[in-house]
């Protein structure tokens, strides 16, 4: 048998040389129904690495034995498989309206037919991403395009910060956001708070979560170099992520170099203006509303200042600016049979709607894509990313200093604008916003580099079997600088902290690196197998250092030109590596079974030694694929069920009961940390069980998926209060299961495909409801400030984000709310017409959800809330201090508001320029934009959209992170944005 | 089948041999386990350090929440409206906000690390008899203390005092049992300390002895001596202690505070005129004030008045002059006060008399002449020890001890004094 093995290789060898000479030419020409030329198909010989892609007039010649076949394949059209039987192949592609052949990825190292696939997998083009209105950062492009997500801007600061959560809630304590996967490289989303907490004391009083509300990291990426992005959304897709994408996995797969013969290069440049998308406006006084809210004193104020004509929209002042936008792209696309390469440059910058406030992202891009001979190729991929951002003072603070506390506690009378002598008077409430504003200075600087390289090798081929192996290894590292500078002239500063230098550093290296072994054993044409075989392994390094200088010498920053200095450190490390085996059976291109099973282990757990299994396994049958099938006019029929076990690993230090440095008298001290540590806390466990339904009729012009999901998250990580007498406030614990149920349905229709007029369209509906099946700690409270003030509460056998609240008077404590929304629709139509013309609109509807509104009880407070004098109700009573009487009576009911929307999030109107048939210009496209323009909302605030509390944000020794919850809630908020864009890209 | 073995384990090896081992350990901070189980010297020193640093924690939120209750501040703060709303009346206080729940954990903390510090003591195997001593009686004086404030907040909803066993805490009691047991631990506390060795950093005094602790310790026992009203013993207590009837006012023990790395700054200071968050002196201090009391000085005119809440006061607190000034754990002046109040309760009238008059020849006032009655002397005393302790944390206590909450001023219709603060959400929700 072994040499017989041996002899068989050796004539394989063999004739594989023998084929090589007897090789001949292939050309062809490949066009479209209509007969039009279409360039970029990829033309490839089938059971190797070799192939080519037409050029621009949709001709191709590749080296072939004779006999063979060739499979052209292009993204939006149906692939053929032919078979050369001359030096001549003309080829006539179909267009593939449902996206049927589209090949999404189902493993580490596989992939599937769109028809053939057991997931509701969301794809989303480059058109989509970003080709319609583009959104300032690649996460807020996001927004309403993924089906089954809730995604909500955490901050309208320029920079962003996005909480996106797939299916529901996945966790209450630990990582409930997705895991991000660029190229194969596992990249870094976390936020790392810039140490704001020490000025606005945010953290010190309700709720000791930090709510500095960095940026999210992942915002960095340039959405422009995007190719398309797939998105796993549960355990059932994303098992084989193992213990990482317990809340959904992000595929980003970037542009690649195509070898065209002809080098491509696009020039594009953005233009545009950014808004707020609403600004409230303030109270207009009367000289009673003036008495009534301060007596004579103010009186006499306002008067003075009307009379002066000195009232002011300070609103307007701090909020109302028109920031410049602009967006600059060249890239570079060629390359030759054998070698791919894609190079972008892309600078992006914006001002805010604040003064002193934008954003400046600078990126460069190279792909390579190298094929080093038939058996192996090689892929390079590498970015560097230079970002800043300028965020200003905004959100919760507990010493009235940031722009919104201070602007909720000044009327329109008084005059807070400097003197000739640069003087700012003195609010005497709190801040004054001009001068915070003015003097202060917030930014977060971002040097980074993702790159990752892949090596795919087929260790053997011939016409039923091959072997390949796929080694794939990246790193993202990043250097993050924090610089909080507030000058000791500062009303907030003075006698007390004197001037504040806070500077943080943040190196991060996450590494990756993965060997995958895949066979396809096809023994005849109706059976094909897949097996793969593959371990992996991330790592991750953490190192935060924030230096905090006070009482500094008047305009330095320095940390040490001052008189006092504090020093903070934090490092987190993790490791963690699984095992996986794969099966995926394809019977009949008609029927797909897949089974797999992962183990993965974590330095993270209490047990770092032990491997947790993760199953999976997943089922589809595309009826109209059968011999049976006789629906013409339903060409796909699929009936689909999958399930699968993911992982959340437990936060860093969970495990440890740290002493925390706490120095008096110039002596260091070691302080028990008030969270208990728990030696045993294990993983979070998620199963989800998803089936659905695709069809689609007319060939593929109206196509329905629908999809049901049940999500079960056992053994919560939980960080239960712990009787705070025990001298530790919280512990984390394995505490109770979650369950996610859920429908999303997509409809995609081309009802107009003429000429002249063609109109795509695509409706999407998603609703998520979640349960807390079991809860072993008591039932608990977290994420805001308190019931009087509204809170999340988690309690068995109730919705996750439910929000409760005292009721009033002697009434205790009832449900006021939900943060979940009753569903979500979106809908994307993309018109062409007139041949050169292209309509793309993006409407999002939220139905429900609710927020807690603590800006307007803010303003209320201080009677300064734009509505107080209204009477809304008809009661008699103004609307503000019937607000406040409800507060009075403790009554959070009026604090828990509907955030329901509908938004028009993008809207882009496109242009060909005709232009002569020339040797330098091939196109010219024009285009205008409006991105966020159109909001519907009774919801009364700034944006609907909003989270003081980030959702990312790293947990430090000193300082406590995001949770999975508290999205919504809104105190002082950067008011949200709205853009307008005008396009003109180059073709070349 | 060979060469799949062999390209499999390649496989295999390629993945797993990147694979680095062992478990990652604590980056970023000691871990208490091992500082139990066997630390050095040095190691137990920080414990006793961060100890007396912890216990400056939300200090603030402590002196606020009790200092309005007695009426003695106004907190205003354009961010928390609870201070002008449900700190001084409406319809209830929160067992599950900042003002309820922080002074109880930060406290407790305390209670944690000394008995974190007593636990790695009685296991160190490099300390001798008397060093042992030390560390324990410091740290159960200090236990008593955390409970002592604690129990103040709460009054008769009561505290836990045995809380040993974070997984298996004793029961709360109510308020005389707690009293008793805080006596009890400063009692044990006394035995540690008498023929004790300090050998470790304090900062509540300066160049620290086993005496001087002592007299800490007693001075304590004093305080809790008049709360359970006994007399007699807060006598002895003071014999013991470092009062000193004609000594200065402010000799005492204090919470200090710098701007170095690691440490903290004064959290109850606020600079005068503060605009945004200020903390008053109720308009009652300088109406009610005698002419000619020194003691006004606590409440410094500001240059403009300040008014949130229809609550008006054109006085800061101005206790603190400094964001490094020390905060007074317990000084001469109390125990002077306390002095006084045991005579007048044991009816030692004249040598009561002579402790209020050095209280007010010290403030610039006249000897007292006034109706000599202990009824009319515990009022003088309570007045006393109004001005004398301003903003120390004493006012609402003293008014409670002697059921007097409802002479306190109520300036707005729905305001109100509460006696206790309701117990932690957590602590009961288990």
């Amino acid at each position: 048998m072994y040499l017989t093995k041996q002899f068989t290789l050796l004539v394989l060898l063999l004739c594989i040389s023998i084929a090589a000479a007897a090789q001949l030419r292939v050309t062809g020409k490949v066009s479209d129904a209509s007969g039009n030329p279409v360039p970029g198909v990829t033309v490839r010989l089938q059971q190797t690495n070799r192939g080519t892609v037409t050029d621009a007039q949709g001709r191709y010649s590749i080296e072939a034995p004779g006999g063979s076949t060739l499979i052209f394949s292009y993204t939006g059209y149906k692939t053929q498989n032919l078979v050369a039987s001359g030096s001549t192949l003309d080829v006539t592609l179909t267009e593939d309206y449902a996206n049927l052949d589209e090949v999404v990825i189902t493993g580490l190292a596989t992939s599937v037919k769109r028809s053939n696939l057991a997931n509701a997998v969301a794809t989303i083009s480059a058109k989509q991403l970003y080709g319609v209105a583009p959104a300032p950062t690649f996460d807020a492009a996001l927004s309403g395009k993924i089906p089954g997500a809730m995604i909500t801007a955490s901050s309208g600061a320029p920079g962003g910060g996005i909480s996106v959560k797939m299916r529901g809630v996945t966790s209450i304590f630990s990582n409930s956001q997705p895991l991000y996967v660029v190229d194969g490289v596992f990249i870094s989303n976390i936020s790392v708070p810039a140490g704001l907490n020490l000025i606005t004391g945010a953290a010190t009083a309700g709720n000791p979560q930090n709510q500095d509300n960095p940026s999210s990291r992942v915002a960095d990426i340039n959405p422009d170099d995007i190719e398309n992005i797939e998105i796993l959304k549960g355990a059932s897709a994303a098992a084989i992520y193992g213990s990482k994408a317990a809340a959904g996995v992000i595929l980003i797969t970037t542009k690649k170099g195509t070898s065209l013969g002809r080098t491509i290069v696009r020039a594009r440049q953005d233009i545009g203006f950014a808004k707020a998308r609403k600004l409230l406006g303030v109270r207009r006084f009367t000289e009673q509303t003036a008495f009534e809210r301060g007596g004579a004193t103010e009186r006499d104020m306002f008067i003075a200042a009307r009379n002066a004509g000195k009232l002011y929209d300070y609103e307007e002042e701090m909020y109302g600016e028109t920031g410049l936008v602009s967006n600059t792209n060249v890239s570079v696309n060629g390359g030759t049979e054998r070698t791919g390469m894609y190079f972008s440059a892309n600078r992006k910058s914006e001002e805010g709607i604040v003064k002193n406030s934008g954003y400046l992202n600078n990126s460069v891009r190279m792909n390579i894509d190298h094929q080093l001979n038939d058996r192996i190729s090689l892929a390079l991929r590498a970015t560097y990313m230079n970002t800043s951002a300028d965020r200003g003072l905004t959100n919760n603070d507990n010493n009235s200093v940031t722009y919104g506390v201070s602007l909720a506690t000044i009327p329109e009378y008084l005059d807070l604008h400097p003197d000739a002598l640069g003087n700012y008077p003195v609010n005497p409430a709190a801040a004054n916003p001009l001068e915070t504003r003015d003097k202060m200075r917030n930014n977060e600087t971002t040097n980074r580099v993702i790159t990752g390289g892949e090596v795919k090798a087929t260790l053997h081929s011939n016409d039923r079997t091959n072997t390949r192996l796929i080694v794939r290894g990246g790193i993202d590292f990043f250097n993050l600088k924090t610089e909080a500078i507030f000058p000791r002239t500062l009303q907030f500063m003075k006698g007390q902290l004197n001037g504040a230098s806070i500077q943080g550093n943040t190196n991060n290296l996450n590494t990756n690196l993965a060997g995958i072994l895949v066979n396809s054993f096809a023994p005849n044409p109706n059976l094909n197998f897949t097996t793969s075989l593959g371990a992996t392994l991330e790592t991750n390094y953490l190192d935060h250092i924030l230096s905090i200088a006070t009482n500094l010498i008047p305009d330095q920053n320095n940390v040490d030109q001052a008189a006092s200095s504090q020093l903070q450190q934090f490092r987190q490390k993790y490791r963690d590596n699984g095992i996986f085996i794969q099966e995926e059976v394809l019977l009949m291109d008609a029927i797909t079974l897949s089974a797999g099973v992962r183990f993965d282990r974590s330095t993270n757990n209490g047990d770092y030694k032990k491997y947790y299994v993760l199953p999976k396994a997943a089922a589809s049958w595309n009826l109209a694929k059968m011999d049976f099938w006789n629906i013409q006019s339903i060409n796909s029929f699929k009936v689909r069920a999958a399930y699968g076990q993911a992982g959340n690993v437990a936060p860093y230090g969970a495990k440890f009961l740290a002493l925390t440095a706490s120095n008096i008298g110039g002596q260091p001290g070691s302080f028990v940390d008030n969270q208990f540590g728990n030696p045993d806390i294990e993983q979070e466990r998620q199963t989800e069980l998803e089936a659905g339904l695709d069809v689609s009729f007319f060939n593929g012009r109206l196509s329905l998926e629908a999809t049901y999901y049940n999500k079960k998250i056992y053994d919560l990580l939980l960080r239960r209060n712990v009787p705070s007498s025990s001298g530790f406030t919280q512990q984390w614990v394995n505490g109770g299961d979650l369950q996610n149920k859920g429908v999303e349905i997509g409809i995609g229709a081309i009802p107009v495909n003429s000429k002249n007029f063609r109109w795509n369209t695509q409706l999407n509906f998603w609703k998520n409801t979640s349960e807390v099946t079991k809860l072993t700690i008591p039932a608990f409270p977290l994420g805001a400030f308190g019931n009087t003030l509204g809170n999340f509460f988690i309690e068995e056998g109730k919705s996750a984000t439910q929000i409760i609240g005292t009721l009033g008077g002697n009434k205790g404590v009832g449900v006021l709310g939900n943060s979940e929304p009753d569903f979500q629709l979106s809908f994307y139509n993309d018109v062409t017409f007139l041949t050169n013309f292209s309509l793309r609109v993006m409407l999002h509807w939220k139905k429900g959800g609710d927020n807690i509104n603590l800006t307007q009880y803010l303003s209320d407070i201080f009677q300064t809330s734009f509505d107080y004098d209204d009477d809304k109700n008809g009661n008699g009573v103004k609307d503000g201090v019937d607000r406040m009487n409800a507060a009075g009576n403790r009554d959070a009911s009026v604090r828990v508001q509907d955030a329901s929307y509908v938004r028009i999030r993008e809207i882009g109107l496109y242009y060909n320029i005709p232009i002569p048939k020339n040797n330098v210009i091939s196109a010219v496209n024009v285009g205008i934009s409006a991105n966020n323009w159109f909001t519907w909302t009774d919801y009364v605030s700034y944006d609907p959209e909003s989270s003081n509390f980030g959702s990312n944000t790293i947990s430090t020794a000193t300082a406590r992170g995001s949770n999975g919850i508290s999205t919504g809630v809104e105190v002082t908020p950067f008011p949200a944005s709205k853009r307008a864009m005008f396009h003109l890209g180059v073709t070349f | 089948m060979k060469q799949h073995s062999i390209l499999l384990f390649s496989a295999m090896m390629l993945g797993l041999g990147a694979c680095q081992k062992g478990e990652i350990p604590n980056l970023n901070t000691p871990v208490a386990d091992q500082i139990i189980a066997n630390g050095s010297k040095e190691q137990i020193d920080n414990l006793a350090v961060a100890m007396e640093s912890g216990m400056r924690f939300t200090l603030n939120t402590y002196f606020d929440a009790i200092g309005l209750q007695g009426r003695e501040i106004y907190r205003f703060s354009g961010s928390e409206p609870r201070y002008t709303q449900e700190l001084m009346g409406g319809t209830g206080l929160d067992n599950n906000t900042f003002y309820t729940t922080n002074p109880w954990a930060s406290r407790y903390r305390v209670v944690r690390q000394a008995n974190t510090l007593i636990d790695a003591v009685n296991a160190s195997t490099r300390l001798s008899a008397n060093e042992k001593k030390g560390y324990l009686g410091y740290a159960k004086t200090i236990m008593a203390y955390q409970l002592l404030i604690t129990l103040n907040m709460q009054y008769t909803n009561g505290i836990r005092t045995d809380v040993k066993d974070p997984n298996n805490l004793g029961p709360i009691k109510g308020y005389p049992e707690s009293l008793a047991d805080i006596a009890a631990l400063l009692d044990e506390g006394k035995t540690e300390l008498t023929g004790s060795e300090i050998t470790f950093p304090v900062s509540i005094v300066a160049d620290v002895t086993p005496l001087k602790l002592l007299r800490f310790n007693r001075a304590l026992a004093a305080r809790v001596a008049v709360y359970r009203q006994q007399w007699a013993a807060a006598l002895t207590a003071l014999n013991e202690s470092f009062f000193d009837l004609n000594g200065p006012l402010y000799n005492g023990y204090v919470h200090i505070f710098s701007a170095n790395s690691g440490d903290i700054l004064n959290p109850v200071f606020l600079p005068q005129n503060n605009a945004g968050e200020q903390r008053l002196a109720h308009p009652s201090y300088a109406a009610q004030i005698a002419a000619g009391d020194d003691r006004l000085a606590k409440a410094s005119l500001r240059s403009a008045a300040a008014s949130l809440d229809g609550l008006v006061s054109n006085r800061d607190v101005w206790i603190h002059t400094s964001n490094t000034a020390p905060i007074y754990i317990i000084r001469n002046e109390e125990l002077v006060l306390i002095y006084a109040e045991a005579k007048i309760q044991l009816n030692q009238i004249p040598d009561a008399i002579v402790a209020l008059n050095v209280i007010r020849t010290k403030h610039n006032l006249p000897v007292y002449a006034g109706v000599i009655t202990p009824a009319a002397l515990i009022t003088e005393m309570l007045n006393q020890r109004r001005y004398s302790l301003f903003a120390e944390g004493h006012r609402w206590i003293d008014m409670r001890r002697y059921n007097r909450l409802n002479q306190l001023p109520n300036d707005r219709p729905q305001d109100k004094v509460w006696d206790k603060f309701p117990i932690p959400l957590p602590e009961t929700n288990q």
